[in-house]
């Protein structure tokens, strides 16, 4: 077993349990940036250049975008629901459940470290907070552990596919970003989900307006 | 190549318009130039070419242009719409990257590429979830709608990736074929909001305008559902393997959708609930199609879907007319709205003929083809009566709409265009007078033409039967970017050196 990958396997791990579990926002964001930049390297072989260059580009325009919108003096979020050594111990044994059910039946063109970091990745948003931007979080990392077992079955994906990679990661990135700022306008300070459902009033709310809302 | 031209043109145009959104003005009128010119780039794709990238590519096909060309067509009759009943700044750069989105997911060659792109794509839509005056409920629901889109990338993710191997040393049983077809329908229902995993498309319904629920929840899954039926007809049809238990599972979401969507459309008292529910009902069809794990059911569920995104928009359209010329979206409120609005009333009836379709058109047949593929004996008897309750809603729309009014707020020929003659010094802001003094009829009459389209697509224009029997993009077509080889230039064999 290749000695580096097991070292960017513990990264994305470790990145993945920080962006689970830190209450401070810009440390989650910080820990799930970890995440996303060496998920692309866990591949053998590693991507070509290009292909990675855009990988990581798209990583880290995804982190920037949650970075710019977590502005504000030591935002917190709810964390996690069970402490970081649970995260931690569950992260662990998905990793073991994974590198055990490498190929899921058939042999694989991609290394079996992938598929333990694709499985601890994909368990933690499970257990995760409850609020917009650690969903937001968790659903970039269950993409990323998607994307990881992508990598353990089918090999290192070709340069197209790395490119529709990076933009998804971006575009998740952004929105989770733009949905976190919205979730502030109202002046309270934290991500919490709204407990009341906007309802389109049925008289004419929408009719006739000034122009583009 | 000409479908990276159209890609181009609709990301720019979506980027620029989301780059001037402080200018709603600018942002609008951006957007409704970028839309014309998606229609100008779909109408000249050139369906048989191909770019081959690394071991992967994109190619153009016949059904590609037509989905891109009715879908730009659709996306500007909503964004004009929209823009006189109400809606949001960012609706037309919403429409474009879709549109965009879509192109691409429908040109890649390979599915692993694909589902990314169409999950990309779907998250565009978060922009149109934000409501001004309540950021944190627009946000909940925009992060439930992210929880959707993502959950159904990662399972086709996974699902792709599974098959997309060399599976001749399998050992694995057949239940593991099994999940992973489960896996990747599972993703197409939930982004179409099918029932039971309903919860996020009808809270969405609460938020997004009219005029973009069907982007939303018709056209940006329907590309993942196109991709999807030709991984299944390639990737599993093909196998030898029981794969009952999973199917039964998909032919119970479909069924589901389409029973239960017309009921929760018919007993709802707000339109754009019932467009909603009308979108899952007309979609569940579309996951019927994944159930029949037939080859056959190829051609009829991609005539289906391209009727199914057409006939969804111009419903979608007569109910942005509705209100802009009743305001209400009440259905008890607008009785006699029938009585009162003659282009609104024709247009109601080309969406009932084009999504409810009778023997001998083209929907209808399509319709009826893939429920008797899917299901057997009296089952598909059923299903098929069962496709029919769009009528319920229908009827009730119409019963209340002939109804004698019991309010007047306009005048009985409001519905008529209102055009005073032009001033010559203030031609500006005779304009102006003009689109705000027409927004009801504007309205209405993009409700009759995307009726008009949804007819003719219905009935088989466009040659879109012939399209959609055509084959899923390959890199076998000839390229533009790879001249041939002559002979001569060919490296000569050599004889092994191997021992």
């Amino acid at each position: 077993m290749n000695p580096a990958l097991v070292g960017v396997a513990l990264a994305v791990v470790v990145g993945a349990v920080v962006a689970g579990s830190a209450r401070n926002a810009r440390s989650a964001i910080l820990g799930l940036v970890v995440t996303m930049v060496a998920a692309p390297v866990l591949a053998e072989p590693t991507p070509a250049p290009l292909a990675l260059a855009a990988r990581l580009v798209g990583a880290v325009l995804a982190g920037y975008l949650l970075w710019i919108a977590t502005r504000g003096d030591r935002l917190q979020t709810q964390g996690s629901l069970v402490g970081w050594p649970t995260e931690a111990f569950l992260a662990i044994a998905a990793a073991v459940v994974g590198f055990g059910s490498h190929g899921l039946g058939a042999p694989t063109d991609g290394p079996p470290l992938a598929a333990a970091a694709g499985f601890a990745l994909a368990v933690l948003p499970v257990v995760t907070g409850r609020d917009i931007l650690r969903i937001g979080l968790g659903l970039c990392l269950l993409l990323g552990g998607a994307l990881l077992v992508r990598v353990s079955l089918g090999g290192t994906p070709d340069a197209l596919e790395e490119l529709m990679t990076a933009g998804l990661v971006a575009t998740l990135g952004g929105a989770v970003a733009i949905l976190a700022v919205a979730a502030r306008t109202d002046g309270r300070p934290g991500f919490e989900l709204s407990s009341t459902t906007t309802r389109r009033s049925s008289h004419g709310a929408n009719a006739h307006p000034r122009g583009p809302r | 190549m000409s479908l990276v031209v159209f890609v181009v043109v609709a990301f720019t145009s979506a980027g620029l318009a989301l780059g001037l959104r402080a200018r709603p003005m600018a942002t609008a009128s951006l957007g409704l130039v970028g839309l014309v010119a998606t229609v100008l780039a779909a109408v000249a794709i050139d369906p048989a070419q191909a770019v081959v990238v690394g071991h992967s590519g994109l190619a153009t096909t016949s059904y590609l242009r037509i989905f891109l060309i009715l879908g730009s067509l659709v996306g500007l009759g909503l964004t004009v719409a929209g823009l006189a009943a109400g809606t949001r700044r960012d609706a037309a750069a919403v429409t474009l990257a879709i549109l965009g989105a879509s192109g691409l997911t429908l040109g890649l060659v390979d599915p692993r590429a694909a589902v990314l792109v169409a999950t990309a794509g779907g998250l565009f839509g978060v922009l149109v979830t934000l409501v001004p005056t309540d950021g944190r409920a627009g946000a909940t629901i925009g992060i439930r709608e992210t929880r959707a889109v993502v959950v159904a990338g990662a399972l086709a993710i996974a699902a792709t990736a599974w098959f997309g191997r060399d599976l001749s040393q399998l050992a694995a049983q057949p239940v593991v074929f099994g999940l992973a077809y489960l896996a990747f329908a599972i993703a197409v229902a939930i982004r179409f909001g099918a029932i039971p995993f309903h919860l996020w498309a009808a809270r969405l319904t609460d938020v997004v305008p009219e005029t973009s629920l069907p982007i939303l929840m018709a056209l940006a899954p329907a590309s993942l559902a196109i991709v999807a039926l030709a991984w299944t007809d390639a990737s599993v049809a093909p196998l030898l393997v029981d794969l009952d238990p999973a199917r039964a599972i998909v032919l119970a979401i479909a069924i589901a959708s389409i029973v239960l969507a017309s009921v929760a459309a018919f007993v709802q008292d707000d339109l754009e609930q019932v467009l909603g529910y009308s979108i899952v009902g007309d979609a569940g069809v579309v996951i019927l199609a994944l159930a029949t794990l037939d080859p056959e059911a190829w051609a009829p569920t991609r005539t289906w879907i391209l009727v199914f995104i057409v006939a969804r928009s111009s419903f979608a359209a007569w109910t942005a007319g509705i209100r802009a010329g009743f305001w209400t979206g009440r259905v008890e409120d607008l009785r006699g709205w029938a009585r009162r609005s003659p282009v609104l009333s024709v247009a109601f009836a080309l969406v009932v003929i084009a999504s409810v379709g009778f023997p001998g058109l083209v929907s209808f047949e399509a319709r009826t083809s893939i429920v008797e593929l899917a299901l057997d004996g009296p089952m598909a008897t059923l299903v098929l009566l069962g496709t029919l309750a769009p009528l319920a809603y229908y009827g009730r729309l119409l019963w209340i709409g002939l109804a004698r009014p019991d309010r007047i707020l306009e005048p009985i020929d409001a519905w008529r265009p209102r055009i005073s003659p032009p001033d010559v010094t203030a031609m500006r802001r005779w304009l102006r007078t003009t689109w705000n003094a027409n927004r009801a009829f504007s309205t209405a009459s993009v409700a009759l033409l995307l009726g008009v389209l949804a007819v003719a697509t219905s009935a088989g224009a466009f040659e879109a039967p012939a399209a959609a029997a055509g084959l899923p993009p390959s890199l076998s077509i000839p390229s533009e970017d790879v001249a041939p080889v002559a002979s001569g230039d060919l490296p000569e064999p050599q004889e092994s050196s191997a021992p």
